[in-house]
């Protein structure tokens, strides 16, 4: 099995300082929050510019550029309601270190960024929701089979959709939790990716708990399958608990020193 | 309808590190598919053959390998003949006498045989230790310190030594450093990641992962290989990556079936014939297993195996 | 090999019409995979997608039986591409050439020297299992005697044989034995597949490449013929290595099971007339992917190697490779000589054995049973204790030997007392650690 795949989100427009950063196209304080996610292990950084109306195409070939230049080449999600924005991205970015991630298509009125993806052979996030949150998982799964057939009909191959439980936040939903759960464990049987915000779990909560409940969270999630997870990786107890897992699920050989690698 | 061929793609690739300088200098590693799957990509740098020569002079070896050294008086001349046998891409020395169980030679007296031996060849050297982990945390830095501006890969640290041996070839002098683990993956992951942590560079680790002769438990080195190549490929395990010598000879020729002799067992055949085709079969194996380099001691093992790796690659 | 949910998904009809019980293909896919459903409740299935499951259930490489009797071996049946992922089971085989330009005293000189390896290791016989016997397409008559000579010697003969009437001839000498014809090819597959399945045998296929080579095994598939094997010798050895790995992946991990066949490298072919290179070569197909290598010969020096190679490589990691118990005299011990003991796993003894012969002091090697465990494992399980060591010595030692000094090995030197307390009148010494230093604590002791 490959390693379990971290996305880091935390280059993202609803912080005031990556949106100033964005409109006036600053690279410094974008730069130091990529730099802050991949010392501490993201595999790939979530690129979040927002809606984009205006200039969403320029911003992302500028932010994709940006980040790819500085850093060998890393390999990013990019994650805008704006399509257009995303496919200018895809056309500056470089493969070297893994496909871009489409972030995100749902079974609803994004289904389309499936049909982007498969245009331009990215991965895409999708999203087993169309409007809301599914009632159960039968609901889940038919979002689910809807969206890899529409993008194996493309021609894309199944692994390149990352199935997206849609995580739920205990404060209001606990009883869901095992749902969700379940919902991955059917994916990793059927031999399919998934990935999904996983820390909206814990929102609201004291800030202390926030990392004990992501990384109960995520040791239970990648005991279920799921295959990567859109994460906050300066969150040392998290990323601490997920190369633990990946050392008993055998994803990574273990050596003593191996939570300083 | 045709075959349906499916290339193994990785994102990912061995090292390369380079032994030696100028014209003869030898770059191991590089490849991004198990050994020889030229068919998934076409191969980067074709795993190198080294020829051992030890302190002991020829005392102990085959007849056949006596006759090729026939002549030769001195360590010069033997590391010049070396040098000079077909198909061979650098010299490995291997300092046995300074183990405090055997001859014990004083680092000094070591020092001098490096000496001579480097200055009598042009083409990479390879320094290897006496295998005593306290005699070569001292003789080792000496080595590296004596081969400074050479380039050569010294074999090796290990987990009792690392501190010594890793410091003074990696950090201090600039050589190419050994990290030897006996057949266990995660022993050779970890040796790989506090070197690192020293400050010796990724791209200057050599890793020596242990081997055995064919049927002395074998399966725990292939399984070693397999397992260490697939993290680095497939897991793109960047502590991993580091390319893979395997000291052959030292093992093969130390082996019942390389060293009875024809007179003791009369029905196996000529003793050199045995421990040739011991040599070249371990050997053959390590390849295919996934070392970047083999060190060999008969002219006629490592004639065939150059001419093996140049037939696969 | 079982299929996944997405597997199966993509047979379905896709309908979500819920007469299975189900709300949705994917659920019923997924019910299938885990072995809760089974698909016949599906009332859509076409007998295509039927038919295209129950081959996609079958094992991805066939095991494929040649020989009769004491002499009938499996080859194939491999699961996995690296031995660590479970286990290699079927070993390679190795078979020396004769062909039909030799005269007969080269050929009889030859079996002699095929005769001549045969020693057993590990509980396991070494020889040489199979004879090649090669038919250039002139010599008949010699070819046909050469085969009545081979098949005399109750080795499993490979028949190289293109000519389907020649080869009709030799399976009358040799059928019965269950040998392997290996000839077919792109054109004339049919007539060999004919002979070969009228005597019962299985039948060797080639090709000019992969292609073609997978073309040919369509067609004997698609007429009945899948008791196969694929020759991939090629005209190199970079050839012959890419198609033995090419077609071993194609199978086990791409289930591909036109390919699910073992297959023969022919090393007299790509390395001709060099020992030493067949000998490397033997090794890395005894590594990767080769059920029966073609060498010229198989004396001691290539047989000591590759079969301690192939019985490594072959060794099942669930079973330890244990020596049979008993006193191992070594450097011309007799009675009189030093006992040393230890523990009857495999590598223990090849490495204890190894460093007491380089000591060259005459010495007797006492192996007691300890479940193939090393010393630590065996002491901890109860296996190696004063109780085994001291039983073994009274029943199997005492009567055969007068030496009362007994080495124990330095990890067990807990022993000492309790082994001594049972034994009256022997002397326990405690070895060494490691067997390294058993060189140096011998050279000590008789200092």
């Amino acid at each position: 099995m490959a390693k379990f795949v971290t996305i880091g989100e935390r280059i993202h427009c609803i912080s005031p300082v990556i949106r100033e950063a964005m409109a006036t196209r600053n690279p410094e304080p974008i730069l130091k929050r990529a730099k802050e996610q991949l010392d501490a292990g993201a595999t790939y950084l979530d690129v979040n510019i927002g809606p984009a109306e205006n200039d969403g195409e320029d911003l992302m070939k500028w932010a994709v550029k940006l980040l790819q230049e500085n850093f060998d080449n890393v390999p990013l999600a990019l994650d805008t309601a704006n399509k257009k924005a995303i496919e200018a991205g895809i056309s500056v970015y470089n493969r070297a270190k893994g496909k871009p991630i489409v972030n995100s298509a749902d079974a609803g009125g994004r289904i389309e960024n499936i049909d982007l993806a498969a245009a331009n052979d990215a991965i895409v996030i999708a999203l087993c929701s169309a409007e809301g949150i599914p009632s159960d998982n039968d609901e889940r799964m038919m979002y689910c089979q809807n969206m890899l057939e529409r993008g194996m009909g493309l021609g894309m191959d199944p692994q390149d959709l990352w199935f997206d439980p849609l995580f739920l936040v205990v404060k209001g939903m606990q009883d869901k939790q095992m749902q969700v759960l379940e919902a991955i464990k059917m994916f990793s049987d059927m031999g399919l990716n998934s990935t999904g915000g996983l820390s909206n779990n814990s929102n609201g909560m004291p800030k202390h708990i926030r990392p004990i409940m992501d990384s109960a969270l995520v040791a239970m999630c990648m005991m279920q399958g799921l295959t990567s997870a859109i994460v906050n990786p300066c969150d040392l107890r998290l990323m601490e608990t997920i190369k633990s897992c990946d050392v008993f699920k055998d994803n990574t050989l273990y050596a003593d020193s191996y939570l300083e690698i | 309808m045709p075959f349906n061929q499916k290339p193994q793609k990785f994102n990912a690739q061995i090292n390369t590190v380079t032994i030696g300088s100028g014209e003869k200098a030898v770059t191991l590693g590089g490849g991004s598919t198990f050994p020889f799957y030229t068919f998934d990509a076409p191969a980067e740098n074709a795993p190198k053959v080294g020829v051992e020569i030890t302190d002991m002079g020829l005392e102990g070896m085959s007849a056949g390998i006596k006759a090729y050294y026939d002549g030769a008086a001195t360590m010069g001349e033997i590391a010049k003949k070396a040098s000079e046998m077909e198909g061979a891409d650098f010299v490995a020395l291997y300092l046995e006498g300074g183990d405090p169980n055997g001859a014990d030679k004083s680092v000094d007296e070591l020092i001098a045989i490096v000496n001579e031996v480097a200055a009598a060849v042009d083409c990479p050297l390879v320094v290897e230790g006496c295998k005593n982990v306290e005699k070569d945390a001292e003789l080792l830095p000496k080595v590296a310190e004596a081969l400074q501006g050479k380039n050569v890969l010294i074999l090796a640290e290990k987990e009792e030594n690392y501190k010594a041996i890793g410091a003074a070839a990696g950090l201090a002098y600039n050589q190419i450093v050994g990290a030897e683990s006996a057949v266990d993956i995660n022993l050779a992951k970890q040796l790989n990641v506090v070197t690192t942590q020293l400050g010796v560079d990724a791209k200057k680790i050599v890793m020596n992962v242990g081997t055995a002769c064919a049927g002395y438990g074998y399966e725990y080195v292939a399984s070693t290989m397999d397992r260490i190549k697939g993290a680095a490929l497939s897991q793109n395990d960047a502590m991993l990556q580091m390319p893979i010598i395997t000291p052959v000879a030292s093992e093969t020729w130390s082996v019942k079936e390389a060293m009875a002799s024809e007179a003791d067992m009369p029905e196996w055949g000529p003793q050199d014939e045995r421990g040739i085709d011991m040599e070249i079969m371990t050997a053959a194996a390590d390849l295919a297993a996934g070392s970047d380099a083999v060190i060999l001691r008969h002219p006629q093992s490592v004639a065939t195996i150059s001419k093996m790796i140049k037939e696969l690659v | 090999m079982a299929l996944n949910g997405i597997q199966i998904f993509k047979m379905t009809p896709k309908k979500n019409c819920k007469e299975c019980g189900c709300p949705t293909c994917m659920a019923f896919s997924m019910k299938v995979a885990q072995g809760a459903m089974d698909i016949s409740a599906c009332p859509h299935m076409s007998q295509e997608a039927l038919d295209a499951l129950s081959e996609a259930t079958a094992p991805p490489m066939k095991t494929i039986k040649v020989g009769t009797g004491d002499a009938e071996y499996s080859l194939g049946g491999e699961t996995v591409l690296f031995r660590h992922e479970k286990t290699f089971v079927s070993k390679t085989r190795y078979a020396v050439k004769l062909d039909c330009c030799m005269d007969a005293a080269a050929v009889d000189a030859k079996i002699e020297e095929i005769k001549k390896v045969d020693y057993e290791r590990i509980g396991e016989r070494m020889f040489v299992e199979m004879i090649n016997v090669a038919y250039c397409g002139e010599h008949k008559d010699n070819f046909l005697d050469i085969v009545k000579k081979a098949n005399e010697t109750g080795r499993i003969l490979v028949l190289d044989c293109e000519d389907a009437d020649v080869a009709a001839e030799a399976l009358a000498v040799c059928a019965a034995n269950k040998p392997i014809l290996n000839g077919a090819n792109a054109s004339n597959y049919e007539a060999m597949s004919k002979v070969a399945t009228d005597a019962g045998v299985v039948l060797g296929v080639s090709g000019k490449d992969l292609n073609e080579l997978y073309d040919t095994v369509a067609a004997l598939e698609k007429s009945g013929n899948k008791n196969l094997v694929l020759d991939v010798t090629g005209a190199s050895v970079k050839e012959a290595f890419g198609n033995a790995v090419q077609v071993r992946r194609a199978s086990v991990k791409d289930q591909d099971r036109t390919f699910g066949y073992p297959s023969i490298v022919n090393l007299t072919k790509v390395a001709a007339g060099d020992k030493y290179m067949q000998a490397a070569l033997a090794s890395v197909f005894t590594m990767k992917y080769g059920s029966i290598v073609v060498m010229d010969q198989m004396t001691y020096a290539e047989a000591l190697p590759i079969y301690g190679l192939r019985q490594n490589v072959f060794t099942d990691p669930q079973k330890p490779m244990k020596v049979e118990p008993g006193i191992y005299p070594l450097n011309g011990a007799d009675e009189n000589s030093l006992c040393l003991t230890t523990v009857d796993f495999a590598l223990t003894y090849f490495v204890v054995s190894g460093e007491l012969e380089r000591s060259g002091v005459p010495c007797n090697l006492l192996i007691s049973d300890a479940g193939g465990l090393s010393v630590l494992t065996a002491w901890a399980a109860g296996k190696l204790s004063s109780s085994t060591v001291a039983k073994f010595i009274q029943e199997e030692v005492e009567p055969k030997v007068k030496c009362r000094k007994l080495v124990i090995p330095g990890k067990v030197a807990v022993l000492k007392g309790d082994i001594e307390a049972k034994l009256p009148g022997w002397e326990i010494i405690v070895g060494p650690r490691e067997a390294v230093q058993l060189v140096k604590f011998l050279k000590d002791m008789q200092a």
